[in-house]
């Protein structure tokens, strides 16, 4: 039997369809989990870490080092800034407070947060604990060793009325 | 002709594509707190429902959840933080997403349609602690839990948003709460017997577009109970039996709005004794099963090391999920989902590491099994050949170990081994005095007072910056009563001082000075009056500087003394201080030095303190805070530190 041309490109273009169709709908119910990203938390002595482990998404293809680096740091800051499991005692940052964006420049990352920051009328206690858990958290990641804090873009010298110095990158040796 | 039916075809077979890869936009409408919400964004997969992140009626949801999204274009990882706060994060093209600590199963990937992310709409939803049936997106009460220790519990609620009920009844015998807006799939009357409860009653009423949550808790007599603690996401009572006192319990991060009104409990750890392991499973007769899987055994075996194996066996496909009850109550429940029981409830008593075991159909779809463990073991959760599989005490529970995970059994591969991929700071550079001692970002390394007998006092806030303020007591107006005592002191001992301020009102920066310090550009009138105490210290040339604050924390728990500095320079000074006011007989507990990165201490040339003498958020530590006798007796211990310092630090003419 003899199929025409015309209605065997048909065909064809029928069965790419299928496969496509298949293809991008289909489940994807064999993807890794990804790596654990440890985030640290001051206890409530004022000084001492602790950690927890939170999982981090599996690479994708096609992605890039940088964009990995920039999301793993956007997700180790929101992790800190939010705290441990409520079970677990640490030095928590101001209610409200939120991680407005995360850039990566070099070795230092650079982290928006929200007003609420500053909100607290904490003592040096709070300003010490918050941060250093935050600036211990980004700077295990690797490639990463100092942190910049901005508040809603801007730099700041202190938090209102507050101790810590924030005009220039912080490291885990500052504490 | 052929060729006319040719185009047609491909058009055609376009067409089919099309429809078969893309997915189809179509609204979907609930009721939600008394209005309509429509989403525009939404996707259709084989698996379920799909919610684009830019669907305007899912960034109000999130909105009126207090739920923050984060996400930029390009980005493969949507976050979501709620108002608990809780990061839950959903990878592109990953079917696991994770709430907190916890990684769970969606029903399918979030998946890019253009530059949107979309994103599993139940298993979101789920996450955020919200509910879509009916039509109707309601807030959920998703937990309620009674940890019980012995003659104390804490009744442990959990859901959507912001939690703060009504409180209906408060009577000696029953307490009810009504969480408005919230509805719930918990409706049950459980017996607990515990902590002076009798039993817990949970009811839904009210309409689908209004749904109420009612809790009823019934009380044995002469219980006594706090008041309840609202916060984000979480809702807390602590009850104690036969007159006793509740358990003081770890206050719950506030709502912004919350947290500005309510003054925070004083936390303790609660108490280490686990007596009552009865609390959960609820007591109730089963639910009729309808699950598909079958959970047709639970046993356990001694292994020869001491540890016990718990042998869950399960017929058919089923997923689980396990928890852990917040501590210092060391017990755990796994919840089979799809799952019915075999052979009726079970309760076990059993020796170390495992007390107890229980065993219940808790509803319909789900059997829960639950643990009581001895001490600090921990436990292993895993699937197995025949269902699971729970080691008991073959470790020590570390506090910080997960408190809860998911798997599946059957036909559903679990995920491999994570690695890690951060690095972990290595056990030294934990404590007071950690980091890195050679990387110092600021100051001389020498210094030479010309004016060797002066010294600079800076009693912290003052003017519009009040500091810490609790009950009657200002942090501004406590630093400068402090400060003078210590410089009345001093100078009696023949020392020159030097005040940052004498009065209470701000310390006006000097332009030159702050702008060579802190740089063009940079506006921040905070930093700016920081540095002007420091230029006062500076410019005079003193011998030291010594900055007196009072400390606070969002609650009562945190208390003592600590003396922070900065530079190398600054820390024998540090270390004598501290010492000096931990021997002073002050009644307030030594939190020792801390190395911090403080502007004050930073940005003085001289060797510098900065003493946070106690909390004013601490109950006793506020009672000597507003004492004017330990002022003094602290003002001495000060007095005496600086003493100390100058004797044994002599001024050369090269260094100190």
């Amino acid at each position: 039997m003899r199929v025409s041309r015309p209605l065997f490109g048909l065909v064809l273009l029928l069965a790419v369809a299928a496969v496509a169709g298949w293809y991008f709908s289909r489940p994807n119910v064999s993807a890794p989990s990804g790596p654990s990203v440890t985030v640290y938390y001051t206890k409530l002595d004022g000084t001492t870490l602790g950690t927890w482990d939170v999982s981090f998404r599996a690479a994708q293809p096609g992605e890039s080092d940088a964009q990995r680096l920039h999301d793993l740091a956007v997700y180790a800051a929101l992790q800190a800034v939010a705290g441990p499991p409520p079970d677990i005692s640490a030095v928590h940052f101001p209610a409200g407070t939120r991680v407005r964006d995360v850039s990566v420049n070099g070795s230092t990352a650079t982290v928006d947060l929200t007003r609420e920051v500053g909100s607290a009328s904490g003592g040096t206690f709070q300003e010490n604990g918050e941060f250093k858990g935050l600036v211990y958290t980004l700077t295990g990641i690797p490639s990463i060793n100092a942190v910049q804090i901005t508040i809603e873009g801007q730099t700041v010298g202190t938090l209102p009325g507050g101790h810590l110095e924030l005009d220039a990158p912080l490291r885990r040796s500052d504490w | 002709m052929h060729r006319f039916a040719a185009r047609i075809g491909s058009a055609f077979a376009i067409l089919v594509l099309l429809a078969t890869t893309v997915v189809r936009a179509e609204t979907v409408s609930y009721a939600f707190e008394r209005s309509s919400i429509t989403f525009t964004h939404i996707g259709r997969t084989p698996n379920g429902t799909a919610v684009g992140i830019d669907d305007p009626a899912f960034r109000s949801l999130l909105k009126s959840l207090g739920a923050t999204l984060t996400w930029r274009t390009g980005e493969r990882m949507v976050l979501i933080t709620t108002s608990a706060p809780e990061v839950i994060g959903f990878g592109v093209g990953n079917p696991q997403y994770s709430v907190g600590a916890v990684t769970a199963q969606a029903r399918f990937a979030a998946y890019m349609n253009g530059s949107e992310v979309y994103l599993p709409f139940d298993d979101v939803l789920h996450a955020l602690g919200v509910s879509a049936q009916d039509g109707v997106l309601e807030r959920l009460l998703t937990s309620l839990d009674v940890q019980g220790y012995g003659v104390q519990a804490v009744l442990v609620a959990h859901g959507g948003g912001i939690l703060h009920p009504r409180v209906v009844t408060d009577a000696p015998d029953r307490v009810v709460y009504e969480f408005d807006g919230v509805g719930t799939t918990l409706a049950a009357q459980r017996t607990v017997n515990a902590g002076g409860i009798r039993s817990v009653e949970i009811t839904s009423s009210g309409s689908a577009r209004d749904p109420k949550t009612v809790v009823t808790i019934d009380l044995l007599p002469g219980t006594r109970h706090d008041a309840p603690q609202s916060g984000s996401g979480e809702f807390e009572v602590a009850f104690g039996a036969n007159g006793s006192a509740p358990p003081l319990v770890e206050p719950l991060q506030q709502s912004v709005a919350a947290a500005s009104q309510s003054a925070a409990a004083t936390p303790s750890p609660p108490p280490s004794d686990m007596t009552n392991a009865a609390a959960t499973p609820s007591s109730s007769p089963s639910p009729q099963a309808t699950g598909n899987a079958t959970v047709t055994a639970v046993s356990v075996q001694a292994g020869n090391d001491g540890s016990q194996t718990v042998a869950i066996a399960v017929t058919g496909d089923a997923t689980y999920e396990w928890h852990r009850l917040r501590a210092p109550d060391n017990r755990f429940w796994i919840d089979i989902e799809n799952a019915q029981l075999a052979g009726g409830p079970q309760d076990q008593a059993e020796v170390n590491p495992l007390i107890a075991l229980r065993v219940r159909q808790i509803d319909p779809q789900t059997v829960r099994i639950a643990l009581s463990l001895a001490g600090d073991n921990a436990l292993d959760v895993s699937p197995a050949a025949t269902g699971i599989t729970v080691n008991v005490g073959t470790g020590m529970l570390a506090d910080t170990a997960p408190r809860g995970g998911t798997g599946s059994i059957g036909a559903v591969v679990s995920a491999s081994e994570p690695q890690t991929l951060v690095t972990p700071v290595p056990a030294d550079e934990y404590g007071a005095t950690g980091g890195d001692q050679t990387n110092w970002k600021f100051g001389p390394q020498s210094y030479v007072p010309t004016n060797p007998k002066l010294i600079v006092l800076d009693p912290g806030h003052g003017g519009s910056d009040r500091g810490s303020m609790h009950g009657d007591l200002q942090e501004a107006i406590l630093n400068l009563d402090l400060a003078k005592r210590v410089q009345a002191i001093l100078v009696a001992r023949g020392w020159q001082v030097k005040m940052t301020r004498t009065i209470d009102h701000d310390v006006d920066p000097t332009p030159r000075s702050t702008q060579e310090a802190i740089g063009i550009g940079h506006d921040n009138a905070d930093a700016y009056a920081l540095q002007a105490r420091d230029d006062i210290a500076n410019e005079a040339g003193a011998r030291l500087f010594v900055s007196i604050h009072c400390n606070a924390y969002l609650n009562s728990g945190p208390n003592g003394a600590t003396v922070y500095y900065s530079k190398p320079m600054d820390e024998p000074l540090a270390q004598i201080m501290d010492r000096d006011i931990a021997m002073s007989d002050l009644g307030v507990k030594d939190d020792g030095t801390v190395k911090s990165h403080l502007y004050v201490t930073l940005h003085a040339n001289m060797p510098a303190v900065l003493i946070e003498t106690a909390f004013l958020s601490n109950p006793t530590d506020y009672a000597k805070l507003a004492s004017s006798q330990w002022r003094q007796q602290m003002a001495q211990a000060i007095a005496d530190g600086i003493d100390k310092y100058a004797q044994q630090n002599p001024v050369t003419s090269s260094a100190q």
